[in-house]
């Protein structure tokens, strides 16, 4: 039984199709990555998957179950969490709130025991509290735990929103261009980051990435779409070799030169 | 320079404060509060009722507004519903007070889910002109619904009583305000560390993410209007009491931008800001009149007679001043004095 399945994907905005019946299989443990030209529709597909934006057509399952019409907001309790391609970190709050929003699904507390703040909601705070700073602690960004989020470096915004859905819990973690906008440095660590989490804690990942260099060495398989299409997938080896995704990528490099 | 200090237990971190100055100081605060009836005279305690109430409907918008970002100009509407859902329950029904007050908070809340339900995808401006509507709304229907709401005569709101003691002057209608705005100020402060309150700030700063991490936005953007309301129409219970008589001009347009006025100028989001701004908007008009009185000739009748003027200018002046220069408010400077007094003699 596949972990992400779609089939037939499909999303249109007006006269648009932005993802064209996409089929793709994501297995458990694997770290998969989505590349393409910009405008290709990778963002979208990922939108589609954490149901953002309602399919068009198609179908899509995750861990045994059709979630094509679930609310978004459902997805964290699934065991979906994901990244945004522009920052969307909540950025008038410190870290340790970010990545506490990152627990919601896995919290309790109602209106009434949050007002009292007493036993089972105090109990639930501490224990939350504890989670987040293991996340931290993880993420080396111990340093700035009560700092407003939006005072942060670009990178280490992204670190943190990072954190925010490592707090989720995920079996699967899209990941939409997580290294955008980094310094080397700060890429071969988050390089090392999915790497830990796939072997250490088995986690799924799906990730958007421009970075070839990221995409080559850590990916067990690679997906490539241009025009809303899925082109080629195969081994990183296999698609780099494809003359299809050669064509592709140079095709839209001349003409945007 | 005093330095900082590390917590043992995760129980510290999440506590509401980790430092013995601010518990000794809100400590000196509760105590100076509760003596204040021995203190200060008849007029000075009406006053800190006023304020008291102001804090209490404050702390309600600065939930809805504040926190979670749904900006409301109908602050007065809600003000209106449980300041009549606690005087008709009290005087027509005979409901004792203890129990009409907290009933006009909860009729308040439910109708919030009338105006929050229809405007679940408003935000901004949009959402604001439905608030707006939805109290002149409330003002149309209290006017006709005369069987229920007097309509245009208004209701005197007499003889509530509390353990045989008449709270609605004095001493004991201080203390009943400051015990309400007290258990207020606790339950937003708590609220405000939980996962709803965290809820409240994700779907402000940013809410497909806040979706995405499992916060439910009808659910939450409801919470939030129905706790706001629930608060906002039990401060309008308490100016019930305070004063008297009621009917719809007491819940003007001028009410509802003096509530937004005061947490902008508090400083958006924040408890601690709301209050200060309470107390600061409160105050000012009481400011003006002393400043008046020294520089004018005895007797010249120039306040009085544009006292409302004269209001309104302040009001926009010190807005305005506060949105250039301090745009995170009253809290803001607070925080920035503390910075300075904590990092001193080094400048940063
Ligand atoms: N919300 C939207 N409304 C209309 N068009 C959109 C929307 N989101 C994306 N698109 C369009 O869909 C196409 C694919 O965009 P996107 O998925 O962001 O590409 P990628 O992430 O691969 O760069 C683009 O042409 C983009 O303009
Ligand atoms: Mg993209």
């Amino acid at each position: 039984m596949s972990f992400l399945k779609l089939d037939g994907v499909t999303k249109t905005f007006g006269g648009l199709t932005a993802v064209n019946a996409v089929d793709l299989t994501v297995e458990k443990g694997q770290i998969y990555s989505l590349i393409g030209p910009n405008g290709a529709g990778k963002t979208t597909l990922f939108n589609l998957i954490s149901s953002i934006f309602p399919v068009s057509a198609g179908r899509i399952t995750f861990d045994g179950q059709d979630i094509t019409r679930t609310p978004t907001h459902a997805m964290a309790g699934l065991g979906m969490a994901r990244t945004f391609q522009n920052l969307a970190v909540f950025k008038h709050e410190t870290v340790v709130n970010n990545i506490l929003v990152g627990l919601h699904s896995s919290l309790r507390t109602d209106l009434f025991s949050a007002a009292i703040f007493w036993g089972r909601a105090r109990r639930e705070e501490i224990r939350a509290r504890e989670r987040a700073e293991e996340i931290i602690e993880f993420l080396e960004i111990e340093d700035l735990r009560d700092l407003p989020v939006g005072t942060l470096s670009y990178g280490q915004q992204k670190r943190v929103e990072l954190g925010r859905a490592l707090a989720v819990d995920p079996k699967l973690l899209l990941l939409d261009e997580m290294v955008s906008g980094m310094n080397q440095e700060e890429r071969e660590e988050i390089g090392r980051f999915v790497l830990d989490l796939k072997e250490e804690l088995g986690m799924t990942v799906f990730m958007v990435e421009h970075d070839m260099g990221i995409v080559m060495d850590i990916s067990d398989r690679v997906c490539v779409m241009h025009h809303g299409s899925k082109i080629a997938e195969g081994t990183p080896a296999e698609v780099s070799a494809d003359p299809v995704v050669i064509e592709a990528y140079l095709g839209s490099r001349s003409r945007a030169a | 320079m005093r330095t900082g200090h590390f917590q043992e237990t995760t129980g510290q971190l999440i506590a509401l404060t980790d430092s013995p100055a601010v518990i000794g100081w809100t400590g000196v605060l509760i105590a100076g509060l509760l003596a204040a009836p021995l203190v200060v005279g008849n007029y000075e305690l009406t006053l800190m009722v006023t304020v008291l109430i102001a804090v209490v409907g404050a702390v309600g918008l600065n939930l809805l507004t504040g926190t979670t970002g749904l900006i409301s100009l109908g602050q007065a509407g809600f003000l209106a519903v449980g300041a009549y859902g606690n005087a008709v329950l009290m005087v027509d029904y005979g409901w004792p007070v203890w129990l009409s007050l907290p009933a006009g908070g909860v009729v308040s809340a439910l109708i919030s889910l009338l105006v929050g339900i229809p405007s679940l995808r408003l935000k901004g401006l949009y959402l604001a002109i439905t608030t707006l509507a939805f109290s002149f709304i409330v003002s149309h229907v209290i006017l006709y619904a005369e069987p229920i709401t007097h309509g245009p005569n208004g209701i005197f709101v007499n003889g509530a009583k509390i353990l045989g003691v008449n709270v609605q002057k004095g001493p004991a209608l201080y203390y009943l305000t400051l015990f309400v705005a007290v258990c207020v100020v606790l339950m937003v402060l708590n609220m405000q560390r939980t996962r709803l309150g965290r809820g409240w700030l994700a779907i402000r700063d940013h809410d497909i993410a806040a979706r995405a991490m499992g916060i439910d936005l009808t659910r939450y953007k409801l919470l939030a209007f129905v706790v706001s309301s629930f608060i906002v129409g039990i401060a309008g219970g308490l100016l019930s009491l305070q004063i008297r008589f009621i009917n719809i001009d007491v819940f003007g347009l001028i009410l509802s931008i003096e509530a937004l006025a005061i947490i902008i100028l508090g400083g958006m989001g924040s408890v601690a800001g709301a209050i200060m701004g309470a107390v600061f908007l409160t105050l000012l008009p009481e400011a003006i009149r002393i400043a008046f009185n020294l520089i004018l000739t005895p007797g010249s009748a120039f306040y009085s007679t544009y006292v409302y003027e004269i209001r309104g200018v302040a009001y926009g002046a010190v807005i305005v001043a506060f949105l250039r220069f301090k745009p995170d408010g009253l809290i803001g400077l607070w925080r920035d004095a503390r910075k300075y007094w904590s990092n001193w003699p080094l400048a940063y």
